[in-house]
């Protein structure tokens, strides 16, 4: 197997692999090396043409493309070698990876990795819906590509399972290509979407959303010809009585996206059980040194930005690691406190700044995120409105760490 | 006077906002996280717009579809006709992101535009 050096090696080319690649460039790796499967970079935002993204960057709202296309302008001619069409098949805890395109296996030996990898849809396997298996389930994102980069259609007549925002942004797509959308379904009391696409794409068409609301079961021997939907109890029971068959001809499901992590499984990186990503610290460096991560593999993003600001973070660290083969190591636990689900990264060093990001349980209105060591408050942030589908970020200024404690909490107060 | 909660949506953090107006105009705000609320809410309330986006089918590029969208919001009660004139439409020859795909569109005044490109 052909052997090459390079003193950065970031895997995926989505909006997280370009700002990583970026930014260690930027940062003064000399080699750097973007690897994308796929034929484009760019990543899953080439099939999100709605608008919205950037607005947290840039003050202005892109589409998918528009967004991606920016990152790639500003990689050309800035000598980051990119080879797309081209897989990463295993990472090494020492910084060996392999990677397997039209010239063959190669091992690229890295200063230090940034893993861009993305995630992935939950199927129908991952949620158990009974009934027959006909063909006409699919999962939003697939449909996303089918329907604007494939020109494919789906179907006529559609049910949505899940009101994530990529089902909801799917809803108003195939409404506008005339396909009938029945209604959104939602297992929980409350959308898991953002309130934004609720408005956007549901309430513009009148598309009915039942919340506490499943499909328990799918009908159909070739093709689907319906579900049956039933109400949701507290305790996660039917309620009786509530059963009612919906007549479509697609399922799709929105039920969530799971972090891509094959990679960093194989190299033995600790992963969080909370977020299904590796546990990182404020450079975003996972368990193992010099292996960095960013991005949807992390952390599932509802924004764009801020995979491309924590992938730009993960870059310039990564740089930083090649250079001088360390970084400082992290001294303070970040664990999260009452009503709180995860808080990202998981531990820091208290040296530098630092932009935490994090998601609540539940729905809240008018509490506050209180950032505690021992009894002492350190930062407190109101909050109006508290949604688990709305990362929420906070800055901590460095001086405001208590360096001689070990760990830090987290949590919704009053 | 009239009033009632309206979710801001020019950018994903939502706000959820408690305006008053009447007949004519937007009297007053509450819960705005920032200034674009004011312009978007009494938009809502007197004439709703949005920025549509879909794909047209490309000519002779690689890609079978370049996305589109208005380059500026459009009037909401025009959302469907647009997208049903749309149906009709090919882009022509190499595209590239910026691109005039249809110009003035319904007499709004608003460009559609590429938003891809066909190679
Ligand atoms: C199906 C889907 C639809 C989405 N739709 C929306 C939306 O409508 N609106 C919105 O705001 N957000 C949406 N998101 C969220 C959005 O993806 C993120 O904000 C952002 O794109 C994350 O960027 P990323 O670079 O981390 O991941 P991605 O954009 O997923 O990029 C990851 C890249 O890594 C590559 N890759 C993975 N493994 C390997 C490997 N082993 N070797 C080489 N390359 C590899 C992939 O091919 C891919 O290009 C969606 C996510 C998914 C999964
Ligand atoms: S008020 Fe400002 S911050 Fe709030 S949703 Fe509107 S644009 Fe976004």
């Amino acid at each position: 197997m052909r052997t090459e050096q390079v003193d950065v090696a970031v895997v995926g080319g989505g909006p997280a692999g370009l700002a990583a690649a970026l930014s260690a460039k930027e940062s003064g790796a000399e080699h750097v090396l973007l690897i994308e499967r796929g034929e484009r970079m760019g990543g899953i935002l080439n099939q999100c043409i709605h608008d919205g993204f950037g607005t947290k960057l840039m003050g202005e709202a892109f589409t998918g493309p528009e967004y991606a296309q920016i990152f790639i302008n500003r990689l050309t001619n800035t000598g980051v070698n990119v080879k797309l069409d081209t897989m990463v098949m295993d990472i090494s805890s020492d910084r060996e990876l392999v990677i397997c395109s039209s010239d063959g296996l190669i091992r690229v030996k890295a200063g230090a990795i940034v893993l861009c990898t993305g995630c992935r849809e939950r199927t129908r396997g991952a949620i158990r819906i009974p009934g027959t298996r006909p063909a006409g389930v699919f999962t939003a994102g697939v449909v996303q590509e089918y329907m604007n980069i494939r020109n494919l259609s789906v179907g006529r007549k559609v049910v949505i399972l899940g009101s994530g925002d990529i089902g909801l942004i799917m809803a108003r797509r195939l409404t506008l290509e005339g396909v009938e959308v029945e209604c959104v379904a939602e297992i929980l009391p409350y959308p898991s979407g953002l309130a934004r696409n609720i408005v956007q794409c549901l309430e513009d068409f009148e598309i009915p959303l039942y919340l506490s609301t499943t499909v328990v079961d799918i009908h159909g021997i070739d093709r689907v010809e319906g579900i049956t939907l039933a109400k949701i109890g507290p305790r996660g029971g039917i309620v009786r009585g509530t059963k009612r068959f919906v007549k479509c001809d697609t399922l799709l499901l929105s039920v969530g996206l799971i972090p891509e992590n094959e990679l960093a499984k194989k190299a033995g990186i600790k992963l969080s059980p909370v977020t299904a990503g590796p546990i990182v610290d404020d450079h975003f460096q996972t368990s193992i040194p010099g292996i960095f991560c960013g991005g949807n593999a992390l952390q599932v993003h509802d924004l764009v930005d801020y995979a491309s600001m924590e992938s730009e973070k993960a870059g310039r660290s990564a740089a930083f690691f090649a250079g001088a083969g360390k970084l400082p190591s992290p001294s303070i636990k970040v664990l999260p406190g009452q009503g709180i689900r995860y808080v990202i990264p998981h531990e820091v060093s208290g040296n530098e700044p630092v932009d935490f990001s994090m998601r609540v349980k539940s729905p809240e209105a008018d509490r506050y995120i209180v950032f505690k060591q021992g009894e002492k408050v350190i930062r407190r942030m109101r909050q109006i409105e508290l949604a688990p589908a709305a990362m929420i970020r906070m800055r901590v200024r460095s001086d405001r760490f208590q360096r001689s404690l070990d760990s830090l909490t987290v949590e919704v107060a009053d | 006077m009239n009033e009632g909660n309206i979710v801001c949506t020019v950018c994903p953090t939502s706000c959820l906002i408690d305006a008053k107006w009447d007949e004519k105009e937007l009297i007053s705000i509450d819960r705005a996280q920032c200034k674009l609320a004011w312009g978007y809410i009494s938009d809502e309330i007197f004439d709703p717009k949005r920025v549509v986006t879909t794909t047209v089918p490309t000519e002779t590029g690689k890609n079978p579809l370049v996305s589109v969208k208005t380059a500026e919001p459009v009037p909401k009660h025009l959302v469907l006709d647009i997208m049903d004139t749309l149906a009709v439409v090919q882009a022509k020859g190499l595209v590239n992101a910026g691109d005039v795909i249809v110009a003035d569109v319904l007499g709004t005044g608003v460009n559609i535009i590429a938003t891809s490109n066909s190679d």
